[in-house]
């Protein structure tokens, strides 16, 4: 390949101005953030069937009297899961964005992770759908109740995998990449890989109804959830600063 | 048609500064490839040997015969499908891979992004929502029988008649291929592609029969498609292997990356070189 010396006549031309609106797009991205934690935290509580966990031994007709007596908290706790569940994505869409700023070998990981949190976030759409199905006539026949509230919490509980694999893909990136002061630090990963061994025995929800593993013990619901949470608050903190040096280095380039 | 740097960026406060440090290696892609190896075996031990869904079960089953087998395997199809909620996010690794390599192409981003986001949506329906149905009947062995059934029905209905996530993706995929001119894939690759398309079209049917040839379980509907499926995968995993290996150390560096480089340089007057 001859490279071949061009002397940009006009290059304002060559260039569109994409990288402060990528500063501004990625900090709004950011602080949606906690309001949308904070949104979660209060259909968390206001949710009858979190409070405390349902049990997956409570019989058919239990089930229906449950939906039957909790109708409208049910409804309006999942309809806020409903409207705002999907909108994390922004928050790890940044960590897509970061991921491809990082000098790991190539950006297959970054693919890798949009990909697993497209599904991952329609498992959750999924879920609370099922549980506003279940609420809508909770008059149904018992066993029909009984069925989409065991949906709801397989689907809720037990597919995983998306977030494991995100995390573990995250992980290496951040390993592989050599930079001196890289995007995330190393214990950014060792966090992604521990997050993702702590969700991984919620998978026997959907097989075990007893004990620590079922959908209400402690390990598949409380551990899990709490994981999860503590997963959103030190990623927000290491992608704010993240921005924040992106965006210093970028006005001192400028 | 990549724009090349001329001259090395100069460390410190520089946007791109972290690109320099783009190492050369491709461990990352190696990664990916090998766990494509690992999840398609786990894939076919947890739907062959543990849980039948491949190859499936009969569609004429009395609702009687379906509680049977659900009780006959509920425990494979438990570690199957418990393990299958643990491990099908590597899916989303062989995603990666692939549209990192259509990206390469010349035809441009649309098709790779396409084939994400064909993907991204048909791993629920095509493949995790059958798993989530047969769990849900091996939960409660008591349930109704006609439940039980309802969830036979729609678990290997979505599994087996899953089309349009993967015709479309197989659609872009065949496309990029074929008008790529950076010979990322082999042409004849888009030719074993094209005949997936044509085994999604042959599933159609498996919504009506309940059957013979053209039935969820049929000679055209699953076994056709299903041996096509192997022999592509196959064919996908070896092109991915010769693709991850012929690509040229440099352009790890990511073209677009080196493009939105040159425009901050350029923005800021620097000189770039330009190679058509």
């Amino acid at each position: 390949m001859s490279a071949q010396q061009v002397e940009l006549e006009q290059p304002e031309v060559v260039g569109l101005p994409n990288s402060t609106n990528n500063i501004t797009a990625q900090t709004i991205s950011l602080w949606i953030t906690p309001i949308i934690a904070a949104a979660f935290l209060i259909a968390f509580v206001a949710f009858p069937g979190f409070r405390p966990p349902m049990s997956p031994n409570m019989t058919a007709v239990q089930v229906a009297a449950f939906f039957g007596e909790h109708t409208t908290m049910i409804r309006v706790s999942m309809i806020i899961y409903d409207l705002l569940g999907v909108m994390l994505v922004p928050f790890f869409m940044l960590i897509v964005v970061q991921m491809k700023r990082m000098a790991a070998p190539s950006h297959v990981f970054a693919y890798s992770y949009l990909s697993a949190v497209a599904t991952g976030a329609t498992l959750f759409a999924v879920a609370d759908l099922f549980w506003l199905v279940a609420a809508f006539r909770p008059g149904r026949s018992p066993d029909l109740v009984q069925l989409l509230n065991d949906m709801a919490w397989i689907v809720f509980t037990a597919p995983v995998g998306m977030f494991i694999a995100a995390n573990i893909c995250l992980a290496l990136a951040i390993y592989l990449d050599p930079h001196p002061r890289p995007i995330f630090s190393r214990w950014i990963g060792h966090f992604n890989l521990a997050v993702a061994a702590l969700v991984v025995p919620a998978a026997c929800a959907a097989v075990i109804r007893t004990g620590p593993l079922a959908w209400n013990g402690f390990v598949s619901f409380w551990l899990r959830i709490g994981t999860f949470g503590i997963y959103l608050i030190v990623m927000f903190f290491a992608l704010r600063s993240a921005i924040t040096r992106q965006a210093l280095e970028e006005r001192a380039a400028s | 048609m990549t724009v090349v740097v001329s001259t090395p960026p100069t460390p410190g406060a520089e946007p791109d500064d972290y690109q320099r440090y783009r190492p050369k290696s491709k461990t990352d892609q190696w990664i990916c490839w090998w766990s494509i190896l690992i999840f398609y075996n786990l894939f076919g031990l947890i739907f062959v040997v543990l849980t039948r869904v491949m190859p499936p079960p009969s569609p004429h089953l009395s609702t009687g015969q379906i509680v049977h087998f659900f009780q006959v395997h509920s425990l494979t199809i438990k570690i199957g499908f418990g393990l299958l909620m643990v491990v099908i996010g590597f899916s989303s690794w062989a995603n990666g891979l692939v549209v990192f390599h259509m990206k390469r192409m010349s035809v441009g981003s649309v098709w790779a992004y396409s084939y994400i986001a064909a993907l991204a949506v048909g791993a629920l329906p095509g493949c995790l929502f059958a798993a989530l149905c047969f769990l849900t009947a091996v939960f409660r062995p008591d349930r109704n029988p006609h439940i039980m059934a309802l969830l036979y029905d729609m678990g290997l209905l979505m599994f087996v008649g899953s089309l349009g996530c993967f015709a479309t993706m197989y659609l872009v995929f065949a496309l990029a291929i074929l008008l790529d001119k950076n010979k990322i894939f082999p042409k004849w690759l888009a030719y074993v592609t094209i005949w997936q398309i044509v085994t999604e079209v042959m599933a159609a049917p498996v919504f009506i029969f309940k059957r013979g040839p053209f039935s969820w379980n049929g000679s055209i509907s699953f076994w056709q498609g299903t041996v096509i499926f192997v022999i592509w995968e196959v064919c996908v995993v070896f092109v991915l292997y010769k693709a991850i290996r012929e690509q040229p150390p440099r352009e790890t560096d990511a073209g677009l990356l080196m493009r939105s480089a040159s425009r901050i340089r350029a923005r800021r007057g620097h000189e770039v070189t330009a190679d058509s």
